[in-house]
């Protein structure tokens, strides 16, 4: 019997897989208890800064005024905000930094696990629009991060490149401020507070559209996909929405 | 439900007026026996329409209910009642070819304002608006009736009912200040209210915030000055302290956030930035929803129509 776990670590971190050699356990972990709790906090954080931001977008209307007297008023709200803001950016850093110690272990970049885009995620996003269409008959065939898991996961670095960093800006500007060049002084600051309120609404937007979509609404999906609690998805699961991973693990025939 | 009437009909009230004058010495509660029960308005010898209601009660919760009507009503330039004995002091006297740019009916009463709050009548004159008034004799900056209301309903500032309370300033100051015609006239923004409105301090404002800064927190009341004048509180050295009320250290580069600046082509970044945002935003939007819908479709079209296998070219 190979421990799942042990399947999920050489599928991250050993070159060669022994294709076809291995057996195929039930489950396979995808992501280990470090990338989780890291996604529980992203969660939670990214669900308060929305919950106690949103009222700031459309102040006037009546809606926001009863919305933000649930969060404890502006002032409770945006301590709230603030806190999960710092939260999220530590969690962030962590995230990154988690990512160098992986890569210092030996993890390596190949075109079947990364995550990092590739030509032919372009490749598979027109065919999987000929699929949706009916043109083609053939679903694109994606390996462990499809472009629908990259658009999700870059996004997040797109946020926090944006957001994030507004975010901190604005959150303690006089202490921020002395990093601002003098010359961009004009426009800088007036940039801060579009991209923050702007990037935010785009931000909830796709989680609410991309994200719910596909790890809740999809066919067989809903509720949702129980992988952010237990880390791992069926091999069967795998071979269908991961076949080129899987075949890389288990080989073509594996069974 | 304004009625204006001449001096006819109201004279018939006068045997009633005449009745109760007689009985008590001349204190308020004469002026308001009448005059609270009197509805309406009168023309005066100069044709100015003068409403003679007075609601008694309100009044004496004013903050000036314990007043004499003569404190401030000191001489009657018209209509039926003679004058209270005394008349007017010399520096009421002095300020009512001033007045008289702002109250038609009575500039001795405006003028009045002065005997009892010297000082922040000084304040007032020397103010951008004062000087409005004072030396250029325009009519429409304002002076204490303008932002206290009603003369004799005045109530302290914390009195939600007051024009100049915490809720209400923004709409005070932007009767002038958020009106084209007047910021027009003024060579003034007339941005500045509905950019307060989208900063960060009017978001909070309008979502009940009672700390974040309005237009008196930085800019003043009575002594209220042109924002580029020397002494002006958001100037300079000035701004620093006035920011740091609230932004411990503020430093130069962080007071040149602008609070409620009009952001416009003059400053491409931040104006085509916003636009260029609104466009990602529309296209991931685009994006995200198209793929979201046609793989729905194509999900309900697998599983129900083609139900064969589970759906994937995979089964």
């Amino acid at each position: 019997m190979i421990d799942s776990k042990e399947i999920s670590v050489k599928g991250i971190k050993v070159e060669k897989t022994e294709v076809g050699e291995q057996a195929v356990p039930k489950e396979i972990e995808r992501f280990n208890v470090i990338f989780r709790i890291q996604h529980v906090i992203m969660l939670v954080t990214f669900l308060l800064l929305a919950f106690t931001g949103w009222a700031l977008k459309y102040p006037e209307i009546e809606p926001s005024k009863w919305w933000v007297r649930i969060w404890g008023g502006p002032e409770t709200a945006g301590i709230i905000h603030r806190t999960a803001g710092l939260t999220m950016l530590a969690d962030f850093v962590w995230h990154v930094i988690y990512l160098g110690y992986l890569f210092a272990k030996g993890m390596r970049i190949r075109a079947v696990t990364t995550i990092i885009p590739i030509p032919k995620d372009i490749a598979d996003v027109i065919k999987n629009y000929m699929y949706f269409l009916g043109i083609s008959k053939e679903k694109p065939r994606f390996g462990r991060f499809s472009y629908i898991h990259k658009f999700d996961y870059w996004a997040v670095f797109w946020g926090m490149g944006i957001i994030g960093i507004s975010g901190f800006v604005l959150a303690f500007p006089v202490f921020s401020s002395q990093f601002f060049p003098k010359a961009a002084l004009g426009w800088l600051w007036p940039m801060m507070m579009i991209l923050h309120s702007d990037e935010a609404l785009l931000a909830i937007v796709f989680i609410l559209f991309w994200h719910f979509f596909n790890e809740h609404l999809k066919w067989g999906k809903f509720p949702m996909s129980w992988t952010w609690i237990t880390g791992k998805v069926t091999a069967d699961y795998m071979k269908h929405e991961h076949p080129l991973e899987y075949e890389k693990m288990f080989g073509k025939e594996g069974d | 439900m304004r009625r204006v009437l001449s001096f006819t009909p109201v004279c018939l009230l006068v045997p009633l007026l005449v009745l109760l004058w007689a009985s008590a010495a001349r204190a308020s509660g004469d002026c308001l026996i009448c005059h609270s029960a009197m509805h309406g308005a009168v023309k005066d010898a100069k044709g100015e329409t003068v409403q003679v209601h007075l609601d008694a009660e309100a009044f004496t919760k004013s903050v000036h209910g314990s007043l004499e009507c003569t404190n401030c009503h000191m001489s009657f330039t018209s209509g039926p009642h003679k004058p209270p004995e005394g008349g007017t002091t010399p520096e009421v006297a002095a300020l009512l070819p001033y007045t008289r740019l702002k109250a038609k009916v009575d500039p001795v009463a405006l003028a009045a304002c002065s005997q009892c709050h010297p000082g922040i009548y000084k304040e007032v004159r020397e103010s951008i608006h004062g000087e409005g008034i004072f030396k250029k004799k325009q009519s429409d900056p304002p002076l204490c009736l303008d932002c206290h209301g009603n003369p004799h309903y005045i109530v302290a500032k914390t009195d939600p009912k007051s024009p100049v309370n915490f809720a209400n300033v923004l709409e005070t100051c932007g009767r002038c200040h958020n009106n084209e015609e007047v910021a027009k006239k003024y060579g003034m923004s007339g941005h500045v209210i509905e950019k307060y409105k989208e900063s960060f301090h009017g978001k909070k404002y309008i979502l009940g915030d009672k700390k974040v800064p309005i237009c008196n927190t930085c800019h003043g009341a009575h002594m209220i000055m042109a924002v580029a004048a020397p002494g002006s509180p958001v100037m300079g050295q000035a701004k620093l302290a006035t920011c740091g009320r609230c932004h411990k250290g503020a430093t130069e580069k962080f007071v040149a956030a602008p609070v409620h600046k009009y952001i416009g082509k003059e400053n491409p970044i931040p104006f085509y930035g916003e636009k260029l945002l609104i466009l990602l935003v529309f296209g991931v939007f685009g994006f995200t929803v198209s793929h979201v819908i046609l793989e729905s479709w194509a999900e309900i079209r697998d599983n129900i129509f083609r139900k064969s296998g589970k759906g994937g070219p995979h089964d």
